[in-house]
């Protein structure tokens, strides 16, 4: 296995010189024990081609810099392992964000317009006492939104949705599963009828059209359908029983 | 926020369509394998058959159902008109996803799109021709099927039969009402066994003279 020859077929585009079409360049590598992708990467642009732009900060799947589509398929490059790969490798930036330049794109900036619009942050009126005791939460509680907060904001999940690639406003499963957390949390006191103003529009969860690349391709496996699913039918029961709500 | 879509939005209206397309999709799935079974009785004798339709007619199930149906179609349509790619940019953009992709489900939404335009299109000829010869009789269903609606049939069940599991399996998943992967076998299963009783209650129709007097 060892002794394959890899071809990396990479898209190159630089926003700063758009006179140059984007296209697919090819580079070949010869794979080495335990090769990932993002080694491979680095190489490519120590040996062979200094332009190369990507992303890459913690090389073990903490940071979500390195999420690009491999083979057409969103994912880590530092958790992608050439030896489950073919010998032809396809490489080409995460639709829907901002393309920086050939394999870099700017998640950050889509990710902050989304904290920002779903107010992602616990919303309470008790004022903090530093000496108090803190308070107990039970444990699946705990656990649900640990489970929750896993999520490494990669944008695989956005990269791999086909109403995120339409649609530009649709907010994705990282921003649902984001507000389920908060929904079952206790320390926030937003009542459901805020949480249905943000989340209950085809901008949020019924924008989903159930597809579940996202559940599918997921790096760190956060069971997404079933996040999705809370969200839809938190906000159903709104829909029904709200008076107040427009 | 902008003025507009300050003003325009309204999560109540956008869940409950959301809803509405899940209570029409629902209804015309239990619809759609009432009525394969229901015309199957066909395979059981031209009595039977005839006995079936009678006795809708003569409790006006019919009367009630033909007209819940066709309003059921329309409304399902419209409502799941809003997440179509209607734009040709949209359209393009999810065809170049779904093959970068290469995932089935993703495949099957395309799917769903694509069989809906066959149904809309082979329903409503479907539904007028029945009821242009009214009342349903196996004379009449064999006339029209020997008489050229053959492949149109073929056409139609395959289409109905895929757009209503693949709407099926979405609902459930969607919902979250069921584990994804273990599903999706029975809903396979039960879309070939579907349309397997769709073709030989066809083919029934088509090889069988019926005569008039029969009826």
């Amino acid at each position: 296995m060892a002794d394959r020859l890899l071809t990396f077929s990479i898209f190159r585009y630089n926003p700063i010189t758009p006179e140059i079409p984007p296209r697919m360049q090819e580079y070949q590598l010869e794979e080495t024990m335990g090769m990932s992708l993002f080694i491979a990467l680095n190489r490519l642009r120590e040996e062979l081609d200094p332009s190369l732009m990507f992303d890459f900060v913690c090389r073990a799947a903490i940071c979500g810099s390195c999420a690009m589509l491999i083979n057409g398929r969103p994912g880590l490059a530092c958790k992608t392992l050439t030896q489950d790969m073919p010998d032809r490798i396809t490489v080409m930036p995460l639709p829907v964000f901002k393309l920086v330049g050939d394999l870099s794109v700017d998640t950050g900036v889509w990710f902050r317009h989304l904290n920002v619009r779903t107010e992602a942050w616990i919303h309470t009126d008790k004022v903090f006492n530093p000496e108090a005791i803190e308070e107990r939460m039970d444990n699946p509680t705990a656990q649900a939104i640990y489970d929750a907060e896993r999520c490494i904001e990669c944008g695989c999940c956005i990269g791999a949705c086909a109403t995120a690639n339409m649609r530009a406003d649709f907010m994705g499963a990282a921003f649902l599963n984001r507000i389920a957390r908060f929904m079952i949390d206790p320390r926030d006191e937003r009542p459901m009828a805020q949480y249905f103003d943000v989340v209950g529009t085809d901008e949020g969860v019924f924008g989903c059209i159930g597809l579940m690349a996202c559940d599918d391709l997921c790096p760190m496996e956060i069971p997404l359908q079933g996040q999705l699913a809370f969200v839809r039918r938190k906000m159903a029961q709104m829909a029904l029983k709200c008076a107040r709500c427009k | 926020m902008i003025l507009q879509k300050l003003l325009a939005k309204s999560p109540k209206l956008e869940t409950r369509l959301e809803l509405l397309e899940l209570a029409t999709g629902l209804m015309l799935f239990g619809f759609l394998q009432f009525h394969m079974f229901a015309v199957s009785s066909i395979i059981l004798g031209v009595d039977a058959f005839n006995r079936d339709s009678a006795r809708m007619d003569e409790y006006y199930l019919s009367y009630i159902g033909i007209p819940l149906i066709i309003l059921a179609l329309i409304v399902h349509g419209l409502v799941a008109l809003r997440k179509a790619p209607w734009k040709i940019q949209e359209m393009r953009v999810f065809v170049q996803h779904s093959r970068r992709l290469a995932h089935l489900d993703t495949w099957a939404w395309g799917v769903q799109i694509l069989t809906a335009l066959i149904i809309l299109v082979l329903a409503a000829t479907h539904i007028w021709s029945v009821l242009v010869t009214w009342p349903i009789e196996a004379a009449t269903s064999a006339a029209r099927i020997q008489g050229g609606y053959f492949s149109n049939f073929v056409l139609l069940i395959v289409a109905a039969e895929i757009h209503a599991m693949v709407g099926l399996y979405r609902i459930l998943v969607k919902w979250s009402w069921i584990h994804r992967k273990k599903f999706t076998n029975y809903l396979v299963y039960a879309t070939i066994g579907m349309v397997g009783l769709g073709f030989l209650t066809l083919l029934v129709f088509y090889f069988r003279s019926i005569p008039k007097g029969l009826s």
